[in-house]
């Protein structure tokens, strides 16, 4: 399944960059997710709950951060396992400079799910990672935001 | 023949308790102490198994036992070969890779089982599923069929050297000389896809081992309890007399219950007399997506030869069947598709090639229909082709080369799915479809309805498409009739019931021979503590051979009735009739004697009788036919079709079937109306996908749709009657006869409506999303 679009953050893209790179922001901006730590350079362990339609459950599972180019462009892959199935993701992110504190995310990934979050979910599975996305982005501009009003 | 009851319309005998909720079905079983099964089923196609920890789950209180392949220790085995492979056919490759009870080393399907939890509770048992952890290390899946097969594919089975589960060739004649001199050679890649069977009830086994007496119950959704006994007794180490399967009411069969052993029907048992406690495992609708068979995976690439006036002079098939990831069924599928592709045509020169590769889907078996609707679906489409590229009309192709009726018993040549060459027993087919054609008014359409309607901007289309079909196969079936002292006649046989009136349709055979009604004729089906000979319903053959069996054995106790009765209302045998449950004197009606009467005189208690006597009224008779008798039908439909949303109105459904005498047209419509309603799924609806990495992306009837009561037709349905040679009923198979040439029909109407010369439909199952994407090409082209 792929997955790809666009965000324009209200920000310089270094203080984007250095937001997205910090588990423990990632960790409240994500809906659902219920831990993430670093674990190694660029490696991250987390669990995140997920609500596909009539399947609810906890993913456990880590991200990798590779190709780095801070803070243009990197490489995330994800590994994920739970109860209700698995998914397994590859996804590239670039961020570029709209000058004006505005920085355009571009995101382009593709995802592998299995168990019953494809046997019965995969029809909303495209909506829900879509608004988790969404609601992970706006919470990030929003903490943006904040930090912009106090810096 | 006059008959009282045999091709009358007798309302089901069955039908006040399945109406009412007294019929016991597996689920309904419940016995004290009894204990629940649930099972953790891999998420992944295609993984080797690193590790198992089912330590969390055995703690959960509730929970008695979890068992895993290793637990099994020496008891872990495959399943047994189902079918062989036809060693009648020279050159066959076959290698045999069967199913096995818990996953130990590497798993070769999402969905198959790893490990069997044991609890107070299904609830509990379902939350202890969850606490087990699984190691797995994911491989990548084989899906497609031709990818499967290159050099380098992964491996389903590593010891094996590809993916390659059988190979089969077949010919009759000389195709390639026929090619020569053909007018139109038409050659084109025709693809069928999967679906599932969806019986309103999955399966479900439940079993009681008491140690005391060492006997062993199972109560189980099959559609051949007899030899899932014999399996049993060989697998467990059980005397016959000591294990018991019962198959009760079954909510649908159509083919998967046939498979055996399904893993849980081996396991189940097992883990009962481990534990000595009942168990009852029910499987849910999404395991049934996963663990239950499917079928209809093939890749045709064919080519079809013919003279200017549209006579087929050949036809070349190579192609390739999706066995899934086990081959327990041999080659019956594939065999039916190969013995289907030349339809009710005289065709002279053939050739067949059959590739079947292993994948990491679920297993494939027969499914109402059993390779046959493929088989159908291509020379059908082929045909529909021809016609277009000859100018030669739909209905006159056909007409030219079906087989006429004077060469019956047609000698088919092709091995069929009982080992040996197939031969058409008997047919008249023109008369069937010039019934249909009449039916659907055929030539009125053409000529005046549908330009009317064209010029109204209606995308109206008409479809006509034969089938035959073989049915009724062997080996054989038995049945034991006996006269009650109440009276009352109690028939056991050995085939399973899964909702085709067995109760009903048995008992007019029977109530035919012994003059009773049919309501006090008691049919028992499936038991094996009743009837333990015999081999299962499967192959549209419960009519005609447990129903020639239970003819024989009702023939065998009528003259043993007049025998007695002849000697004590001394009266010659030919003067007497059986008529209202009792023998009569004809010209003196009122002497006679009750047949329950009889039957008590039958069976002395004391004094003496002549030596040689049988006690009591009772018969028991086999029948195994030489061979299959092959049924013959027409499905005709009008349809019309919205050029926006692509979906159909089928305006009007007819079928008309000659599968011999019919024993009740009630019946035999019911058989058809389901039939058809699955046809109409196959064609339409029904697709299951999966996707690269071998997930199913609509296992729920959320996703997964069936024709409901909106999509489905009035079926109108005509008989004409070609009795069988092969048996004294006379009778023909009807179970699959409505499934069967519905895609091709669909895509002929379609066809016929869109009247879009681009539009050519090389595929089944459709959708209207998948009929959009077809015509939309067209659609720029017209641009």
């Amino acid at each position: 399944m792929k997955l790809g679009g666009e965000y324009t953050f209200d920000g310089p893209r270094e203080d984007v960059w250095e937001l997205v790179r910090d588990p423990a922001v990632l960790a409240t901006c994500l809906p659902g997710t219920q831990s993430v730590q670093k674990i190694g350079d660029n490696q991250y362990e987390g669990e995140i709950k997920v609500h596909i339609g009539p399947i609810v459950g906890v993913f456990a599972g880590r991200l990798f951060v590779t190709n780095e180019v801070p803070p243009e462009s990197c490489t995330l892959t994800v590994e994920g396992k739970g109860k209700v199935g698995f998914l397994k993701g590859i996804g590239n992110i670039d961020m570029i400079d709209c000058g004006d504190r505005k920085t355009l995310m571009k995101y382009t990934g593709e995802v592998q799910i299995g168990g019953k979050i494809a046997s019965v979910g995969q029809r909303l599975f495209d909506t829900v990672s879509k608004n988790m996305i969404k609601q992970g982005l706006d919470k990030l501009n929003e903490i943006l935001h904040e930090r912009g009003a106090i810096g | 023949m006059t008959t009282k009851f045999i091709g009358k319309r007798v309302k089901r005998n069955e039908d006040p308790r399945l109406l009412t909720g007294q019929a016991q079905f597996v689920d309904d079983v419940e016995i004290p102490g009894m204990l629940h099964a649930a099972f953790l089923r891999s998420d992944y196609a295609h993984a080797r198994l690193l590790s198992i920890d089912v330590s969390e789950a055995r703690k959960r209180a509730g929970v008695v036992a979890v068992f895993t392949a290793e637990d099994m220790g020496d008891d872990w085995q495959p399943g047994p070969p189902l079918v062989s492979p036809p060693p009648t056919v020279k050159d066959v490759i076959f290698h045999s890779r069967r199913q096995v009870p818990l996953v130990k080393d590497k798993v070769r399907h999402a969905g198959e089982a790893i490990a069997v939890v044991i609890a107070e509770s299904r609830y509990i048992a379902e939350d202890a599923v969850e606490d087990i952890l699984v190691e797995f290390e994911p491989l990548e899946a084989v899906i497609d069929l031709e990818k499967g097969l290159e050099a380098g594919s992964p491996l389903v089975h590593d010891d094996l050297e590809s993916n390659l589960a059988a190979h089969l060739f077949q010919k009759k004649g000389d195709y390639e000389a026929a090619r020569e001199k053909a007018d139109l050679v038409i050659a084109r890649r025709i693809v069928v896809d999967r679906g599932a069977a969806a019986a309103m009830e999955n399966r479900g086994i439940v079993t009681d081992w008491d140690k005391k007496s060492q006997h062993l119950t199972v109560w189980d959704t099959t559609q051949a309890p007899i030899p899932i006994r014999n399996g049993l007794v060989a697998r467990l180490g059980l005397s016959e007399h000591k294990v018991r399967v019962i198959a009760p009411f079954i909510g649908g069969g159509f083919g998967p219950k046939m498979m055996m052993f399904y893993p849980e029907e081996m396991l189940i048992p097992w883990v009962s007399m481990k534990l000595n406690r009942p168990i009852k495992w029910i499987e849910d609708r999404r395991e049934n997506f996963y663990a239950t068979t499917q079928e209809r995976g093939q890749i045709h690439d064919v080519e079809i030869a013919l003279s200017k006036d549209g006579h087929i002079l050949g036809l070349k098939d190579i192609f390739l069947h999706d066995t899934g990831a086990y081959d327990p069924y041999g080659l019956t599928t594939p065999l039916n598709t190969q013995c289907h592709v030349m339809g009710p045509y005289d065709i002279k020169n053939f050739t067949s090639e059959v590739s079947v590769v292993f994948t990491n889907k679920t297993l494939v078996t027969p499914v109402r229909g059993a390779g046959r609707p493929q088989g159908i679906y291509i020379i059908e489409r082929l045909l529909d082709i021809a016609a277009r590229e000859l100018g030669i009309d739909l209905i006159a192709i056909r007409k030219r080369n079906l087989i006429p009726p004077d060469a019956f018993p047609y000698e088919h040549e092709i091995i069929d799915q009982a080992f040996a060459p197939l031969v058409l027993d008997s047919g008249n087919y023109w008369p069937v479809m010039e019934k249909a054609l009449e039916m659907v008014g055929y030539d009125q359409f053409i000529e005046y309805e549908q330009p009317r309607l064209r010029a109204e901007g209606k995308y109206v289309g008409i479809g006509v498409i034969p089938f035959l079909e073989s049915t009724g196969v062997g080996p054989y079936e038995g049945a034991r009739v006996t006269v009650e002292a109440s009276g009352k006649i109690n028939v056991a046989t050995g085939i399973g019931t899964q909702g085709q009136g067995h109760f009903t349709s048995f008992a007019q055979i029977v109530a035919e021979q012994l003059g009773v009604a049919v309501c006090d004729v008691r049919i028992v089906t499936g038991d094996t503590a009743e009837f333990h000979w015999g081999t299962g319903t499967f192959a549209s053959r419960g009519a005609v051979v447990a129903g020639n069996a239970i003819h024989a054995s009702a023939s065998i106790v009528r003259q043993k009735v007049l025998k007695l009765a002849s000697k004590i209302l001394k009266t010659p045998e030919e003067e007497l009739e059986l008529e209202d449950g009792l023998v009569r004197v004809i010209d003196i009606p009122h002497k006679s004697i009750s047949l329950g009467e009889l039957a008590l005189l039958a069976n002395p208690l004391r004094g003496a009788v002549q030596p040689g006597t049988e006690p009591g009224l009772e018969a028991t008779a086999y029948f195994g036919p030489q061979y299959g008798a092959t049924a013959f039908g027409t499905h005709a439909m009008i349809l019309e079709i919205d050029p926006e949303t692509m979906m159909l109105e089928i305006k009007r459904y007819i079928t008309v079937e000659d599968c011999g005498t019919v024993l009740n047209p009630l019946i035999l419509e019911g058989q058809i109306h389901g039939g058809v309603s699955m046809g109409i799924g196959n064609a339409y609806y029904e697709k299951l996908h999966f996707d690269e990495n071998g997930q199913l992306l609509n296992a729920s009837f959320a996703d997964y749709l069936i024709p409901s009561a909106t999509e489905l037709p009035r079926i109108e349905v005509g008989h004409v009657e070609t009795q069988s040679p092969l048996n004294e009923l006379g009778a023909k198979g009807v179970g699959e006869a409505g499934t069967l040439p519905v895609p091709a029909l669909f895509a002929q109407a379609i066809e016929n409506a869109l009247n879009n010369r681009d539009l050519e439909i090389l595929e089944t199952p459709l959708s209207p999303n998948r009929l959009y994407e077809l015509l939309r090409p067209n659609e720029e082209k017209s641009r």
